[in-house]
């Protein structure tokens, strides 16, 4: 287990926590290969939560895991405050989730897809079909044949299906595949008015500007550890400060920020400079920069601090471009 | 060192308690599936046209084609084609036609039922809502059952009908066209004003007249000479018309217990049993299809295996006498079933074991007591299930 810059009590271990998902030391193994590798995650009620990683990551297995899809080899786990495997049936009756693509019986429309589903829940998840795929816009065709939906449509009935129980918590694992741009806005207003009914939405998906649009906390996961973990606006406060720089004569200004102690690592470009400052610089020192350029004798046409992104943060801390775990 | 756990605006919502939970009459966690899973897996397998298509076209279609044939037949030319139904039409029916293919619909209904959440990607759904797995296997018992069921006793109902309704009014003994349902002494009277008849088509054991003109009909021997019983047994011609008479009287009185067994159409009673029995084949076609689909997880596979089963080993293990394997034959389901069939029907694996000796068939087949064949298909039933069952309970979703 690599660093997991969440804070823990042990009080919040207890069952009926205010954690919508935690886990403890979670593993599953597929042979010698670490799928889920030792996790520990708190998932707090009420939120919308990115779960990120690089394709083969372990995303899909951790939610495979935790809604009982799949055995874990070590760990605990508990949904909603209870225990799983243990309390499986109560956990998931407020648990709405789509893992990998949704898929469904083509030849039943979707109201029938739904029905069956329904079945197998409550009593009233029968009421809630209609309502649900009016919720997702699908409403329209829910007497076509699944087998005419598009890729969307069945994602928006994956959606559908998810709400049937009420859930509390909604893992949804890859939502917007398959969706067009109206539609990922569509999805994205969806999961931001469960999250305002005080309902918690997991997003587990690779499309970092969409969960940085629509998450309040993430966590990343690489190769089955869970590397960092917390609310977005704290982790990319310790991200590097990158300012970019246009003036004259960049391989002097180069030389000139180099000489000094601010400990800067600058890269001459084809527009100028791109100075990365180290995580937690003071922006003070982005006015000595510019200090220091204009006392050794550079014009300064622009200079402008880039804003840190998920995406940016996200490559700086997974190990794919190699960079430390 | 942070802490996320003041994220989201809104007030956490409440801890479920185990009462609230779906309501008081959400027993998710309950093996026991409920109404409404049985009824929408029953609409689920019901809405596959092709499917359903295949199996209404096996189960009624070729019955009722085949007797709507003979129907028109009969009706167009009575003196060329017999009657559509009768005891024996009956008897190839149901053993030709609903017992093997009613079998063989019901197991592909079942490896249907058994394997299609998974290969379609429902599985996965069902499972997410946190219901029994075993409910989910149980639920489509029921449903699958209803269809092939129902469709059965539909196949069987239009033979049962037809059968009975245009059964030929005399009985076809041996080639002789004989008065059905005769006493001994009303069939010796017939016999003795047919005497042509009874020599040339009754079985007889002992010595037969000689030059009574058969033709090459079934009794006929070389150049119309009748030719029964032991080799030399030829009685001297000539015989005189109260002679010939009184030996037909004769044939029949040693024929007249089969000839009691060959019925115009089948009784009431020997159909109640039939549909029972055909309804028990079925019901294990679909159990075992349904276990074995979910065990390997796919259809195709698994129909193949069934029907390999039915076909090819049932038959071969039913008749073959395989000293070493003489138990392991006495297992295989379709001969337990085979050794329950109701008296008076014919041997069903071909062979044209039936007749008027309806127990004929089963006498070839592997001997097995009925409490053995019992406990044969039970345990099929069982096992195939606890098998399915746990797969289904353990598989990787």
């Amino acid at each position: 287990m690599s660093t997991t810059t969440l804070s823990y009590s042990p009080e919040n271990r207890t069952a009926g926590s205010e954690w919508a998902v935690e886990t403890h030391g979670l593993t599953k193994r597929f042979g010698a290969t670490v799928a889920v590798n030792g996790v520990e995650l708190l998932i707090p009620r009420g939120c919308a939560f990115g779960y990120l990683g690089p394709n083969g990551a372990g995303k899909t297995t951790l939610i495979r895991v935790l809604l009982g899809l799949t055995h874990a080899d070590a760990g605990t786990m508990s949904l909603l405050g209870y225990a799983v495997p243990k309390h499986r049936d109560k956990a998931l009756a407020r648990v709405g989730a789509i893992v990998d693509e949704p898929r469904f019986h083509g030849h039943l429309t979707g109201r029938q897809n739904l029905l069956l589903l329904a079945a197998a829940r409550e009593p009233a998840a029968r009421g809630r079909i209609d309502p649900a795929l009016e919720r997702v816009g699908i409403l329209h065709r829910a007497d076509d044949r699944v087998s005419k939906y598009s890729m969307g449509m069945r994602q928006r009935l994956g959606v559908a299906a998810c709400l049937l129980g009420d859930p509390q918590l909604l893992i949804l694992d890859e939502p917007m595949n398959g969706l067009d741009p109206a539609g990922m806005h569509e999805m994205r207003d969806m999961i931001l008015s469960l999250v305002a009914e005080g309902r918690t939405v997991v997003l587990s998906s690779h499309l970092l500007d969409e969960v940085e649009r629509t998450c309040d906390a993430v966590a990343i996961v690489d190769r089955g550890n869970v590397i960092r973990q917390g609310p977005i606006s704290e982790l990319l406060a310790g991200a590097s400060l990158v300012v970019h720089v246009e003036c004259s004569e960049p391989d002097r200004a180069r030389a000139l920020l180099e000489a000094t102690n601010i400990g800067a690592q600058v890269d001459v470009g084809m527009e100028g400079l791109g100075i990365t400052l180290p995580t937690g610089t003071s922006r003070d020192v982005i006015a000595e920069i510019n200090r220091v350029l204009v006392q050794g004798g550079i014009s300064v046409y622009r200079l402008q601090e880039i804003q840190a992104s998920l995406e940016a943060w996200f490559l700086q801390v997974t190990s794919r471009l190699g960079a430390p775990e | 060192m942070t802490t996320i756990s003041d994220v989201g605006a809104s007030t956490p919502a409440p801890v479920p308690s185990a009462a609230a939970v779906g309501g008081p009459n959400d027993r998710r966690g309950s093996w026991i599936p409920t109404w409404s899973m049985i009824t929408t897996r029953f609409m689920e397998l019901r809405r596959r046209r092709g499917l359903m298509i295949a199996l209404m076209l096996v189960t009624i279609g070729i019955p009722f084609v085949f007797l709507l044939v003979r129907l028109l037949l009969h009706a167009f030319a009575p003196h060329s084609y017999g009657p559509a139904g009768g005891y024996d039409i009956f008897q190839g029916l149901v053993a030709g036609v609903l017992y093997v293919f009613g079998f063989i619909m019901a197991a592909t209904l079942g490896c249907t039922a058994g394997s299609i959440d998974l290969t379609e990607g429902m599985f996965r759904h069902l499972v997410v809502t946190g219901r029994s797995r075993l409910a989910l296997y149980l639920a489509r018992i029921p449903a699958g059952f209803a269809i092939i069921g129902s469709l059965i006793a539909a196949g069987f109902a239009i033979v049962c009908l037809v059968c009975v309704f245009a059964a030929p009014t005399t009985i076809n003994y041996d080639g002789a066209n004989v008065p059905a349902g005769l006493s001994l002494s009303a069939f010796e009277t017939w016999a003795g004003s047919h005497v042509n008849e009874v020599f040339c088509d009754f079985p007889y054991n002992g010595p037969t007249p000689a030059n009574i003109p058969c033709g090459n009909g079934p009794g006929g021997g070389p150049g119309g000479v009748v030719v029964k019983g032991p080799p030399g047994s030829v009685a001297p011609a000539p015989q005189t018309a109260a002679q010939l008479k009184t030996q037909a009287i004769q044939f029949a009185r040693q024929d007249y217990s089969d000839y009691n067994k060959i019925f115009l159409y089948p009784s009431t009673s020997l159909m109640v049993k039939t549909g029972l029995w055909i309804e028990l084949e079925a019901l294990v076609g679909f159990m075992v299809g349904l276990g074995l689909a979910s065990l390997i997880g796919q259809r195709t596979v698994a129909v193949i295996l069934m029907i390999v089963l039915e076909i090819v080993l049932t038959p071969i293990f039913s008749r073959a006498h395989i000293p070493h394997l003489i138990n392991l034959q006495r297992g295989v389901v379709g001969l337990a079933v085979a050794h329950l069939q109701p008296a008076g029907l014919g041997f069903v694996f071909g062979g044209g074991g039936g007749g008027p000796n309806g127990n004929q068939g089963t006498m070839r087949l592997i001997p097995e007591t009925h409490t053995v064949a019992v406990c044969v298909i039970v345990g099929w039933l069982v096992v195939w299930s606890v098998l399915g069952a746990w797969r289904m309970m353990t598989r990787d979703a």
